[in-house]
């Protein structure tokens, strides 16, 4: 317990020198670099020595034991004292406040386990950890930890190694020993486990103790050679400190010259130019007293004639006697015009006083260079903001400066924010989507902040887009696809993504269609898959996340009723798909004509992709039901019935007297065609390819009719309903086979 | 097999749109007779087995009025059918009688089985049209026995819609050239048609279009001599076909009449009629279709 806290005395005193052991700055010598290694060295030396001192002086001896555990760790304290030595020279002034003794022992005391980590410098070093911190614009947090780690295991490592050491393969003769104390750490003989002093200890085999410490042994050599590793490291990263630290004093040399030299020009001109205002006042002054002197030699020989003016009229007794007083009455002006004494003349230091204060300072930094906003780094809430300074400039940190900009209204300027980073960079978030702003960036180190600079704009990418699923229409080669744009103000363009879903050839594919300037896009695609779409919206600061997807799949063609063609007695029901026309009536008189709406026959149009090729649709309808399904141009005449023009191309049914008839319309013509079978489901074969337009009876697979049609423009299907019912559109559903033979 | 026998005779043979239109002769079993009949073969009946076209021509025809005037090789040549077209009846039996009338006896065989002497013995044209040559082309050529057609012109059509209804099932489709001597337009036909069609309810259940995909393709001339003459009543026909829900598109063609330049001008649709359903039939004809 003695030497234990004998030791522990050591350590508290060592623990305020690996402060200074730890500490690099800027000023540091390069002397450090080479410290380590050596160090490593010349313990394991020791420690060597100390091995064979202890083999030399036989086993089971607890007491040699701890004595050179005392030794070893003395000569570690020594080595720590050397360096300290080392150190102090060059860090006293700096360090000396900081290591106090007095702070630390009970930190160390609180931390410490009596029994094993004695040998354990963790403390200390966590403590240095801290210390380091404040050092941290310099070096990285990594360089230190490397540091302590270092120096934690020459210290750590010494008595590791001592232990291991311990157990020599001395057992010969008759002491030979038998059996190993864990306890004590040391081979004794099996007896004496029985009494002594390792009657309560724990014991193991001595093989088993062998094997244990050279399983120890390999592991510590393993870990040497890490330390090793790292130790080179340490010692290039070191050399590139050294590096910097040289290039950083000879930058500092040169601004102290500088400003020293500044300091004398502002010296040797304010003492031109005192010497100059003194000789001007010694001019001045000497000027006044001549001139002076010169009055008053001419008031003197005023007087001196007067006198013997006045000499000659007592002589001559003269009644001028009289006009003396006029004599007298000139005035002798004896007050000194220019005082003698020197004026008190203070001397303005002030500006100098300040240029000695700055050469200790860095001169302030110049106005960084704020980069254009770089493609493609924008989200929908935030960009990032890149500048750059001048080399030679040392910044502390740097405040970005931003604001929305605004057309609208120039004089009312929007408040704007600031941000305090320290890198070169800034991740400017919280913003609004699709918007422009504006921003500018000023150093500042301790001598000030710089100019600011430039203001550059950066704009936010878009909101996403919102793809109206509603309007999507598809066929086998093609999809039509609208969005809503999703942002108020216009964007560049928008891109559509398709990914084939459930493909196994082509699983995950994305192909994009770039540079679409409107909200809509016509996609060519491969017929019968399924596709799930997605369209981003973009702007100069980049593309905007995924809409929602929506899916197409290209079997047979898909479209929905358009609303806006529906005739007012029409209702359409909510997938778009089935038109029902009921009983009661609004009176027709009501409705006003109209180009896109119609208005006389009571009909609704289905909005048909746009393309060429063909295109095969099924209608459902009551046999029963009076009504009319074909084609015609979106611009057919509203007011007329479907088929009474050379728009329109169309099949209708009638059914009067428990007859059914059904006219091929078109311009009002019809073939004469009897039909046996009242179809329930008709099939209508649209093939601009071909110029034709067919019509089926689907339960038989039966051709009813085909009009050749020149279909100069596309035209959309179209649906009316005569009497009361409801017809019900299938679709995107592929063409049957019978149907390819017309 | 007696049919193996008798040799055929080709009596000519043309290239016409990359197949060959033949002529053949044979001693008929059925017929009692040498009997003279035209087969175009498609291009693809050199590869592979073609589905076979029956015509059945009209009143006064012989197996070359067809072939020579309808100018229905093309669309046979690209859709690979074999067109078949026999005589109209026997011919050169010295039966008293059989030249008098142009519509009894020689080229008037109606297609009938007949029952009476003297003719019971030769004109059975409807035993050798349904089976004698039917078989002999199956046997003779690269044809596919389960796919057949029959399609026929005024008389034809009688032989035609018997043929049809009386064995459904055995042609995949039908079609019609002014069926003028249609079973219901004529007493005698009316009753013949109606006996094959009304009496059997079994049959006639056989014939619902639903069930049967039995889809016939009617042309019409509107200035057809015969309809003019009020002897064709359509209307009628289109009724009963109706009533019966059997598939019939019948189309009124105005300004034709019943020659064969009504029939040149809607052959290529009734050859693609048939074709649809010739050629269909290898894949069983279903829609392969799904909703969204």
């Amino acid at each position: 317990v003695e030497e234990e806290s004998g030791q522990e005395l050591g350590l508290d005193r060592s623990t305020p020198k690996d402060f200074h052991f730890y500490h690099m700055d800027l000023h540091d010598s390069e002397d450090r670099l080479q410290l380590f290694p050596e160090e490593n060295t010349r313990m394991r030396k020791e420690v060597v020595q100390a091995e064979m001192a202890n083999e030399s002086r036989g086993a089971g001896d607890g007491k040699a034991q701890r004595d050179l555990q005392e030794e070893v760790d003395e000569l570690v304290h020594l080595y720590g004292l050397e360096d300290d030595h080392e150190l102090r020279d060059e860090f006293v002034d700096e360090n000396m406040p900081r290591t106090g003794v007095s702070e630390y022992p009970p930190y160390v005391m609180k931390r410490r386990d009596p029994a094993r980590e004695q040998r354990d410098w963790r403390p200390s070093g966590e403590t240095a950890e801290a210390e380091d911190l404040g050092f941290g614009g310099w070096g990285s947090a990594g360089q230190c930890q490397d540091l302590r780690e270092a120096y934690r295991y020459t210290h750590g490592r010494a008595s590791e190694e001592y232990e291991c050491y311990v157990i020599p393969e001395e057992e010969d003769e008759e002491e030979a020993a038998d059996v190993f104390c864990v306890t004590c750490k040391t081979p004794i003989r099996a007896f004496q486990k029985v009494f002594d002093e390792h009657k309560e200890h724990e014991v193991i085999p001595l093989n088993e103790a062998l094997e244990s410490a050279k399983d120890e042994i390999h592991k510590n050599m393993y870990k040497l050679e890490k330390q090793i590793i790292q130790m080179e490291n340490f010692a290039n990263h070191l050399e590139e400190v050294f590096i910097t630290v040289e290039e950083n004093f000879g930058k500092q040399e040169q601004n102290f010259e500088s400003h020293y030299n500044e300091i004398l020009e502002t010296l040797a001109q304010k003492y031109e130019e005192k010497i100059q205002a003194l000789g001007e006042k010694k001019k001045e002054k000497l000027e006044a007293l001549y001139g002076q002197l010169v009055s008053c030699g001419e008031n003197l020989d005023t007087c001196k004639e007067l006198m013997e003016t006045i000499e000659e009229m007592c002589h001559e007794e003269k009644v001028d006697f009289i006009k003396l007083g006029k004599f007298l009455k000139a005035k002798t002006d004896v007050e000194i015009s220019a005082q003698p004494e020197f004026e008190d003349q203070t001397l303005d230091f002030s500006d100098v006083e300040q240029l000695m204060g700055s050469i200790n300072t860095i001169p302030a930094p110049s106005a960084p260079v704020i980069n254009p906003q770089a493609p493609n780094s924008a989200t929908g809430s935030s960009v990032r903001v890149c500048w750059s300074l001048y080399s030679d400039d040392t910044v502390e940190s740097y405040q970005l400066s931003y604001r929305p900009v605004q057309d609208s209204s120039p004089g009312k300027d929007q408040a704007a924010f600031t941000v305090t980073v320290k890198e070169t960079y800034c991740s400017v978030t919280n913003l609004v989507p699709n918007t422009q702003y504006e921003f500018w960036v000023t150093a500042h180190n301790r001598a000030g902040p710089s100019p600011s600079s430039e203001h550059a704009v950066y704009m936010t990418a878009p909101s996403p887009p919102i793809i109206k699923t509603k309007e999507i229409r598809s066929c086998e080669e093609a999809v039509l696809i609208c969005w809503e744009s999703g942002n108020l103000n216009p964007v560049d363009s928008y891109t559509v993504e398709l990914t084939q879903a459930e493909s196994p050839e082509a699983s995950g594919v994305t192909e994009s269609v770039v540079g679409i300037p409107t909200c809509e896009s016509l996609v060519q695609l491969q017929p019968g898959r399924s596709y799930i779409i997605c369209v981003r919206a973009l702007n100069t600061g980049g593309p905007s996340v995924r809409s929602e997807p929506a899916t197409v799949h290209t079997i047979g063609s898909y479209f929905r009723l358009n609303k806006d063609t529906c005739h007012p007695w029409l209702i359409i029901s909510e997938d778009g798909l089935t038109v029902v026309r009921s009983e009661r009536r609004i009176p027709a008189r009501e409705l006003s004509s109209s180009d896109t709406r119609f208005t006389r026959c009571v009909a609704v149009m289905g909005n048909l992709i746009p393309v060429r090729g063909h295109h095969y649709w099924e209608v459902e309808v009551d046999e029963h039901l009076d009504y009319t399904v074909g084609v015609a141009f979106e611009d057919v005449t509203k007011q007329e019935d479907l088929g009474a023009n050379c728009l329109s191309w169309c099949m209708r049914h009638t059914f009067a007297s428990s007859r059914h008839r059904y006219e091929f319309l078109h311009n009002r013509t019809t073939p004469d065609i009897r039909i046996t079978v009242p179809p329930k489901k008709i099939g209508i074969l649209l093939d601009y390819e071909n110029s034709k337009l067919s019509f089926f009876n689907v339960d038989l697979s039966q051709h009813l009719y085909t009009f050749s049609c020149q279909l100069h423009e596309f035209v959309h299907p179209c649906f009316s309903l005569e009497t009361p019912g409801c017809l019900k559109v299938h679709n995107g559903i592929s063409m049957p086979k019978h149907v390819t033979f017309y | 097999y007696f049919w193996r026998r008798m040799a055929l005779t080709q009596i000519s043979s043309n290239k016409c749109f990359g197949g060959l239109q033949k002529v053949f002769e044979h001693d008929s079993v059925e017929l009692n007779c040498k009997m003279k009949f035209a087969a175009y073969l498609p291009p693809k009946a050199e590869t592979e087995k073609c589905p076979a076209l029956y015509w059945l021509s009209g009143l006064t025809s012989t197996e070359q009025n067809f072939i020579s005037k309808s100018g229905y090789h093309q669309a046979a040549s690209e859709r690979g059918l074999a067109v078949i077209a026999p005589d109209t009846s026997p011919r050169g039996c010295n039966i008293k009688g059989e030249d008098e009338s142009w519509d009894f006896g020689t080229g008037a065989g109606f297609y009938v089985d007949t029952t009476e002497d003297p003719w019971k013995t030769n004109y059975r044209m409807y035993s050798y049209v349904m089976e004698e040559l039917p078989q002999l082309i199956n046997a003779s050529f690269l044809v596919d026995p389960q796919r057949m057609s029959i399609c026929g012109h005024s008389m034809g059509d009688h032989g035609v819609l018997i043929c049809a209804l009386k064995n459904p099932g055995n042609y995949k489709s039908v079609s019609a050239f002014a069926p003028i001597c249609s079973p219901v337009l004529c007493p005698w036909g009316k009753r013949v048609f109606s006996g094959y069609l009304g009496t059997d309810q079994s049959k006639g259940k056989a014939y619902d279009a639903t069930r049967s995909q039995l889809d016939i393709l009617i042309d019409q001339g509107k200035d057809d001599q015969f309809l003019l003459g009020g002897q064709l009543l359509p209307d009628n026909f289109i009724a009963a076909c109706t009533e019966k829900k059997i598939p019939i598109v019948f189309r009124l063609q105005e300004g034709y009449e019943h020659s064969y330049y009504f029939i040149a001008t809607f052959i290529t649709d009734h050859i693609r009629h048939h074709a649809k359903y010739l050629n269909a039939w290898k894949t069983p004809n279903k829609r392969i279709s799904s909703g969204l």
